[in-house]
């Protein structure tokens, strides 16, 4: 409970406070790249945040307590996961233990519910077409989700993310191991899932395929501001759990020093490249699907998962 | 002696499926039909032989017994009728440029079925029955029509599926036997019997539970028997009665053996159990098809899932009886099956229909083959004084002794309602009304080759519901001796 | 034959090409293009093949590299040739009817895939071999059979139907190679002819079939009834 170790826990909620919207940009910006557009630059999520905050808020009559309760919670929700895993330091920091892996889900899964519930609350037809079709993807996904987590719990028989990354850094055998890929893979599916992503997701802006834009269309000014933020952060938190417990968990502060933990910044930020990289890859190079083979790729998501757990038994 | 009467057995079929390849279509039924007659030649003294023990031959890769004997007999029974019959048969099939081909692989199917039972080692006994498979799918389908090539895909799936369950489970015996025997060691049916006792219980209750379900896949036991019917029906006639009367004895023998096996071991009563429960299933639901069938071969084809369900209830009572019973069953339920295949064939062929409601008026058409079917018919239900009275009373006893009353009660009650049933499409056939009486067509009667046969079966099954020859009650208790082994 | 306990390079080179296996046949599991099938099951039976030249290795077994060089070339090359032929030969490219989809069938298969770890685990335990490779062997045969067997019921495609039964026997001949690598060497290379042959008699039906019908689907076949 030194101060320093206090100081490096705020300083990881910081850090994803502040980079969020850098990873965002960056992945919108290559995908532009790729499909050799100009792009709006890295920087563009934060000019958009403050041109949001600078406008005027315009709430429907019909809004209840949700409506002004959801940003509220989803950005605290997405401000608190970052105590629990390993963001810059490979050790347990103050205030970690308060939950483990599936813990960690939990919150996250509340900062989507209280938006769904957000979407649903304003009555208009594009908030409930949003909010359903959200909670038809998270029936087929959070499952899988949980199998994920209890296969990393299986495989490092603990349940919180600083052992598990403790034994992929140390034992290779694990890493390579059978388990340890297929929930690499499954996570990677539900990645794309959760980050809205294709084959899911799509970025455009017409109606129909609205996702995750139909749940917030109520939103304005600072309010959008903070709902964005925090998908941005959520999107962050997941690239940050995907890198650093499972598939590159190298890179990771072990003292605490004030260089090591800029270092382990820099490498976070360098590992996110790579991972956005090969996400806008599989983002190009796919299409979206229709609603009912939403569950293909989630089955297979969920088929590896089941395998890996298969794979920690044998 | 034994020896050269087996081998006799064997390359008698062989050289003909060789032979048949290449000669003219009369000198193929011609050749078919010698090698039928050297075969049955061999095989009687060959039963009477067996008695002399266990003989093993080729460094103990052959192994000629009394229950392969009897298999063997029974085979070579129905080769020698299905060939007599098919000399009349298949020239009204009217594919005479393909019945070279068609009594090659005749022969070759016979071969399989008569060198199966011979096969001391577990996994070539396994490629064996896998071989009959193969060879039958070709006869099921020789017709070429729709129905016969839907008949043969469905065989050959469900039944290949079957036999690689099969396999399974012979795998699993095999490392069963690798803890005691060593990795390496031939898997005769003796060695797995001495390994026995020190066997795995739990594994050797689901190794016999899998060669159970596969190579009663291929006995027809229900519900495993879809393809039976289909099959039985869609093939001429004298591959019908080959398929009934031979195959599945042939693979009834490997869930013996495994039978006898899985006792050795501690495994409880659950395998017999399992086999006894698959035999009254079987007889459940051939009844129940029985009595509402509209098919003339279908009707004979799930006769012979309801008389491998008696089989199976007999080898799974056990003991003195139930064994005796079965074997009986085997060799009565064998010409019994051949007879009413080789009528039901000439029906159709006279009648121009498979269907059940388009046969009528049968005595006044054909009197003397219409008392030699009815006659059948009387005999495969079960009817006294025929042999399968004898035999389905045999181990219905070995059912009360056996402490298995529930299963003999159940083949009691599901007996008489495939009497009834059965012989309710039989006076339909015979003594119903014609509805235009006097304007049918005339009939092609059936030539004598296809009628002799049909004497050729009734006899011994009269014979032996009259008389049950000491030596053959020797053979059968010495039998179930052996199959029993120590162990009991 | 295996030394046991294994050491861990030869537990993990096996526990991969295992589960290599397994995931082969949810791939065929889960796609509805016949070609699919086709590069999955080489794959796998490639695997396996590796599988036994490894098991070879440890065992210091030299047989068994002559079988798995067999299972390469007749199960991994010439099958897959011969129903690339008879692909080939077909007018379509995938299964039209379908009785479970895709997805659903992975599901399937991932409780297939549970339950047989249950039942190695039950067997394995009064054998006293919990925790050694047999339990791998055990549930990776299992589960492949059982795919097979859901392949052969929800496909409709003559083709896959035949798919589905060489899944079924490559899952015994992988539990075979891992339990039972002492078998004698006449037995499988008897087996492996028979399920050359088996393929082959397949295929002339397959033939009969798109004679008669003008179609491999089995959809059609439901003449005989009752």
């Amino acid at each position: 409970m030194s101060p320093r170790d206090i100081l490096l826990q705020i300083a990881q909620v910081l850090t994803v406070l502040a980079f969020a919207p850098l990873l965002q940009g960056a992945i919108v910006q290559f995908e532009e790249r790729v499909q050799r557009a100009q792009g709006p630059g890295i920087l563009q999520p934060y000019r958009d945040l403050w041109k949001l905050f600078h406008k005027q808020i315009v709430a429907p009559q019909t809004a209840s307590w949700i409506y002004w309760a959801a940003p509220v919670v989803a950005f605290t929700a997405m401000l608190t996961v970052p105590i629990l895993i390993p963001v810059l330091t490979d050790f347990p920091l103050p205030l970690s233990d308060m939950g483990d892996i599936l813990g960690g889900g939990l919150i996250l899964t509340l900062g989507s519910f209280v938006i769904v519930l957000a979407g649903l609350d304003s009555g208009s037809a594009y908030g409930g077409i949003g909010s359903s079709r959200a909670v038809m993807v998270a029936i087929l996904a959070e499952p899988t989700l949980i199998l994920v987590f209890v296969g990393i719990t299986l495989l490092a028989k603990a349940m919180l993310p600083f052992v598990v990354n403790h034994l992929l850094v140390g034992s290779p055998a694990v890493y390579w191991s059978p388990a340890h890929l297929f929930l690499v893979a499954a996570f990677f599916i539900l990645l794309l899932v959760e980050t809205d992503r294709l084959p899911i997701h799509s970025n455009t802006h017409i109606e129909v395929y609205m996702i995750e834009e139909a749940r917030i269309l109520e939103y304005s000014g600072p309010m959008l501001a903070v709902l964005k933020w925090a998908s941005m952060m959520k999107q962050f938190i997941l690239y940050t759990i995907f890198s650093n417990v499972l598939v590159l968990p190298w890179g990771l502060s072990h003292q605490g020093s004030a260089l090591g933990t800029a270092a382990s910044l820099a490498a976070l930020l360098g590992k996110f490249l790579l991972v956005a990289l090969v996400v806008v890859f599989v983002d190009t190079a796919q299409s979206r699907l229709r609603f009912y083979r939403y569950q293909e790729p989630l089955a297979a998501s969920f088929l590896l998962a089941v395998l890996a757990i298969i794979g920690t038994q044998l | 002696m034994v020896g050269a009467l087996l081998l006799v057995l064997v390359a008698a079929p062989a050289l003909a499926a060789l032979g048949c390849t290449a000669v003219r279509p009369g000198q193929a039924a011609a050749l078919n039909l010698a090698a039928s007659v050297v075969g049955f030649a061999a095989a009687v003294p060959l039963t009477v032989l067996s008695r002399g023990g266990p003989y093993h031959y080729w460094d103990g890769w052959v192994i000629f017994d009394g229950p392969g004997g009897w298999v063997v007999l029974c085979a070579a029974v129905v080769y020698l009728l299905s060939s007599i019959y098919a000399i009349g048969y298949m020239p009204l099939v009217g594919e005479d440029e393909r019945l070279p081909s068609f009594y090659a692989l005749f022969a070759g199917f016979a071969l399989a079925i008569l060198v199966s039972p011979l096969m001391n080692n577990a996994a070539i006994y396994w490629i064996a029955i896998e071989l009959t498979t193969l060879v039958s799918t070709f006869l099921i389908a020789f017709e070429r029509a729709a129905e016969s090539i839907e008949a043969a895909w469905k065989y050959i799936v469900i039944v290949s599926t079957g036999i690689s369950l099969a396999l399974f489970g012979t795998v699993l015996f095999y490392w069963n036997g690798s803890f005691l025997l060593g990795p390496t060691y031939n898997m005769t049916w003796d060695a797995l019997r001495q390994a026995a006792p020190g066997m795995n219980p739990t594994l050797a209750v689901l190794a016999f539970l899998l060669v159970l379900v596969g190579y009663g896949t291929k006995v027809g036991l229900a519900p495993m028997h879809t393809w039976l019917p289909d099959a039985h029906s869609e093939s001429p006639a004298p591959i019908s009665a080959m398929l009934s009367g031979a195959l599945l004895n042939a693979a009834m023998l490997g869930i013996v053996r495994y039978l006898a096996i899985a006792d050795a071991t501690k495994a409880g009563a659950l395998p017999r159990l399992a086999l006894v429960a698959l035999g009254a299933l079987s007889l459940l639901i051939a009844a129940l098809f029985i009595v509402r069938q509209h098919s003339i071969k279908r009707l004979m084809a799930y006769s012979s899932v309801e008389h491998m369900g008696v089989i199976a209830l007999g080898f799974g009572f056990g003991g003195p009886f139930g064994v005796a019973g079965a074997l009986y069953h085997m060799l009565n339920h064998s010409l019994n099956k051949s007879l009413m295949f080789f009528g039901a064939g000439n029906m159709m062929r006279s009648y121009g229909s498979k269907e059940i409601a388009d046969i009528r008026a049968v005595p006044q058409r054909f009197p003397v083959q219409a008392a030699l079917w009815l006659a059948g018919a009387a005999a495969i239900t079960g009817a006294p004084p025929f042999g399968l009275f004898l035999s389905e009373l045999v181990v219905l006893r070995a059912g009360f002794e056996r402490s298995f009353a529930w299963a003999a009660y159940v083949m009691a009650v599901l007996l008489i309602v495939v009497f009834i049933g059965f012989l309710s499409h039989f006076r339909a056939m015979y003594f119903d009304p014609v509805a235009d009486a006097g304007a049918s067509a005339p009939m092609r009667s059936p030539g004598g080759w296809c009628v002799a046969p049909m004497v050729l079966a009734l006899m011994p099954i009269l014979v032996f519901g009259l008389w049950w020859p000491q030596p053959m009650w020797e053979f059968f208790r010495e039998t179930a001796a052996l199959l029993s082994g120590a162990g009991r | 034959m295996l030394p046991a306990p294994l050491d861990p390079l030869a537990s993990s080179l096996f526990s991969l090409t295992a589960i290599a296996t397994l995931l082969l046949a949810f791939v065929m599991l889960g796609s509805r293009w016949l070609d699919n099938y086709l590069y999955a099951f080489a794959a796998q039976s490639w695997a396996i093949a590796a599988l036994g030249a490894a098991v070879g290795y440890f065992a210091q077994a030299p047989d068994l590299y002559l079988i798995a060089a067999l299972t390469a070339l007749f199960r991994g090359l010439v099958l897959p040739y011969l129903i690339w032929r008879m692909i080939r030969r077909l007018q379509i490219a995938r299964e039209l009817h379908e009785t479970l989809r895709p997805a659903s069938a992975l599901v399937v298969g991932a409780l297939a895939v549970i339950f047989s770890l249950f039942v190695s685990h039950a067997l394995a335990g009064p054998l006293g071999l919990g925790g050694t490779v047999a339990i791998l062997a055990l549930t990776v045969m299992m589960a492949t059979v059982l795919i097979g067997f859901l392949m052969l019921a929800i496909r409709t495609e003559a083709v896959s139907q035949i798919f589905g039964l060489l899944v079924l026997e490559n899952g015994v001949r992988l539990g075979a190679q891992i339990l039972i690598p002492g078998m004698p060497l006449l037995i499988e290379l008897v087996i492996l002819a028979d399920v050359l042959a088996a393929v082959a008699c397949l295929g002339v039906l397959v033939r009969y079939l798109l004679t008669q019908f003008g179609t491999a689907s089995t959809a059609g076949l439901k003449r005989l009834v009752g």
